[in-house]
């Protein structure tokens, strides 16, 4: 069950310009956390800024009982929670519906895109724990070969990685959609994703055309992060026919690749 | 030390409820809150039929404040009626339902549909939404409309009934008589406060709807005002909100002449902020040597 807990900073580091790092200790929090969950945090202790912002859970370590967040400064709450290097966070979490891992979904390619990486190291932690690394295939696209996020971490899991830059700085020169179209040949049973919104709807019609079933994780502006407000809004397919909103903060973040409407 | 209250027929064990629309149904919230120790809990706006809402992005954030355009998602009476309530029942707190419509008659239906509704203490009439029969204009800026609502509604329920005043308006005070003449039990104000934000990179509005409501600290003097004015004019009790994100804050609206007060976008930040309010003013009044919360109502108006 989510909790609101004043969690102590135990670490903070810049994996990469304009990208921070924090992880916290929150022992209740990392035990009932799973994959794609996020954490509402609120970033300043005034009213400006008020509304917490969403960060995803970035990785786990149930036995230390700290938790991590990695996330890209963008404005101002994001620039006050960079500058949080000890202290105490404000917390709720974890909040959301996250990925669903097991069995049938072992033959699976992981595709992230920018700061997208950052809820997929968790989702990683989590298959490297059910055993099945080797059979994972891990797809990571940046700007340029400066900006990758999660490939050492993810590399030191055992997972296969392949990059893709957009100025071809490292691995390959183009979007990384365009090494999931290689990886769909091989007919993978699953498909993971988390990035830039582009992406993502390149992403979930390239499985529809390939008939193959994903995850993806979708943003959308929260207001209470616990579906009261109905601010979240996300179009998705209903299975049983027609269109209508679902709450991201509730119902997703993590939607199925054919639910959403792009 | 006693902190209850009579908001027009609502017994509330403490002046605290949640404003519309910021709370869901109330249960979205127990894992931070005991619902219980509320003095009422006001539900989501709800119509006849099951709406969609507005295309997102449905908020923005602003200075100390937020616009939001949610466009009044809701599952409809018959789902609120037959399988939210009786869940909130069991709480043994009242929940008083906040209704909406785009005609006088749906306000009615809504109304007659929770009459006798166990766990319903009363309605909250929202007369800020858009009258789709008289060409978009909002029922809460004509107080013929406006009189008309409260009139229908009144008529079809045996329900206290609170009539929430929008701030749109030039004469707030004039609104407040034509509704309590119209039979309002109670009323409640204030509403958001219309605004725009343009999103200056991509040289458009942020909201989907363009247009959201304000509501946050940066409202409270605007809705602090209005309870005064209104305080001064009508005789009936005042369920005040706006910006109300600490115990102080809630005092402030009770000073002026609120009987009871509603936490809305607080909760967003504090999902405790209700009860930690409900405490806030407890300590208050004994500290400052009140035993009776009533005693407070009003009081800056006497000072
Ligand atoms: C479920 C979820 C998980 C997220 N996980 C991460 C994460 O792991 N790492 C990360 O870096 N970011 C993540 N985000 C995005 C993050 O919440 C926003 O970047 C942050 O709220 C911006 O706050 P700010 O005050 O810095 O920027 P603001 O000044 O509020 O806005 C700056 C820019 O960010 C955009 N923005 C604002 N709020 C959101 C939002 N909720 N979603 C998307 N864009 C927004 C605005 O359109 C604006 O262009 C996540 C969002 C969601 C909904
Ligand atoms: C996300 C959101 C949804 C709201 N929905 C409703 C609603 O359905 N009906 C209503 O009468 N008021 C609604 N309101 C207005 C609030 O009930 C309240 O009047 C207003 O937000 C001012 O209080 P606050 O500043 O404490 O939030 C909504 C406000 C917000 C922020
Ligand atoms: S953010 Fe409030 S319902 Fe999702």
């Amino acid at each position: 069950m989510s909790q609101l807990v004043q969690a102590e900073i135990t670490g903070h580091a810049e994996p990469v310009p304009g990208v921070s790092r924090i992880e916290f200790y929150a022992p209740g929090l990392a035990r009932a956390a799973g994959p794609g969950q996020f954490v509402h945090v609120r970033c300043g202790e005034g009213s400006d800024p008020l509304l917490r912002r969403p960060i995803s859970i970035h990785a786990v370590d149930r036995q230390a009982g700290t938790v991590k967040i990695m996330f890209q400064v963008v404005g101002k709450g994001t620039a006050w929670l960079a500058r949080q290097k000890k202290g105490l966070l404000d917390v709720m979490g974890p909040l959301g519906r996250g990925f669903t891992t097991g069995q049938t979904r072992r033959n699976c390619v992981v595709v992230g895109g920018g700061i997208g990486a950052a809820p997929l190291y968790f989702l990683l932690q989590e298959l490297a724990r059910e055993g099945c690394a080797r059979q994972v295939k891990v797809l990571l696209g940046a700007r340029n070969a400066g900006r990758l996020l999660i490939k050492e971490e993810t590399e030191r899991l055992g997972f296969a990685v392949r990059v893709a830059t957009d100025d071809g700085s490292a691995g390959h020169g183009g979007p990384v959609t365009e090494l999931l179209s290689e990886e769909l040949q091989a007919n993978p049973g699953f498909i993971y994703a988390c990035g830039p919104v582009p992406m993502l709807r390149a992403v979930c019609g390239m499985l529809e055309s390939a008939g193959v079933p994903g995850e993806v994780s979708v943003e959308e502006r929260m207001a209470c992060g616990v579906g009261a407000c109905l601010a979240c809004a996300c179009r998705v397919r209903e299975a049983a026919g027609g269109e209508n909103y679902r709450r991201t903060c509730v119902d997703g973040p993590v939607f199925a690749a054919e639910e959403v409407v792009w | 030390m006693n902190t209850s209250v009579n908001l027009g027929g609502i017994k509330m064990k403490n002046p605290v409820t949640t404003a519309s629309g910021t709370f869901g149904f109330g249960l979205e919230y127990q894992p931070y809150v005991d619902l219980q120790r509320l003095g009422a809990i006001i539900v989501k706006g709800t119509t006849p039929k099951p709406r969609a809402g507005n295309p997102p992005p449905r908020i923005v954030e602003t200075p100390s404040g937020m616009l939001n355009a949610i466009g009044l998602q809701n599952p409809g009476v018959e789902r609120v009626a037959g399988e939210i309530m009786p869940r909130l029942a069991e709480l043994g707190v009242p929940v008083i339902v906040n209704i909406a419509g785009d005609t006088v008659e749906d306000y009615a239906l809504v109304a007659r549909r929770l009459d006798g509704v166990p766990g319903v203490a009363g309605l909250e009439i929202n007369i800020s939404c858009p009258n789709v029969k008289k060409g978009g204009i909002q029922f809460g800026s004509d107080p013929r409309t406006a009189v008309e609502v409260t009139r229908a509604v009144k008529s079809v329920t045996g329900l206290p009934v609170i009539v929430k005043l929008s701030p749109n308006v030039t004469d707030l005070v004039g609104m407040a008589e034509a509704v309590a003449e119209a039979g309002a039990d109670a009323l409640s104000m204030i509403n958001t406060l219309l605004g725009v934000v343009i999103d200056v990179d991509r040289r458009r509005p942020v909201l989907g709807n363009i247009t959201g409501g304000l509501s946050g600290p940066a409202v409270r003097p605007v809705a602090v005002r209005a309870v005064w004015q209104v305080y001064r004019a009508v005789s009936l009790p005042i369920l005040g909100m706006g910006g109300i994100m600490t115990a102080r804050d809630a005092l402030e609206f009770i000073l002026a002449g609120a009987t009871a007060v509603a936490v809305g976008t607080a909760n967003f930040v504090n999902p405790r902020a209700t009860v930690e309010i409900v405490e806030g003013i407890e300590t208050y009044m004994r500290e400052n040597g009140f035993s009776d919360i009533s005693e407070l109502v009003g009081l800056a108006h006497r000072a």
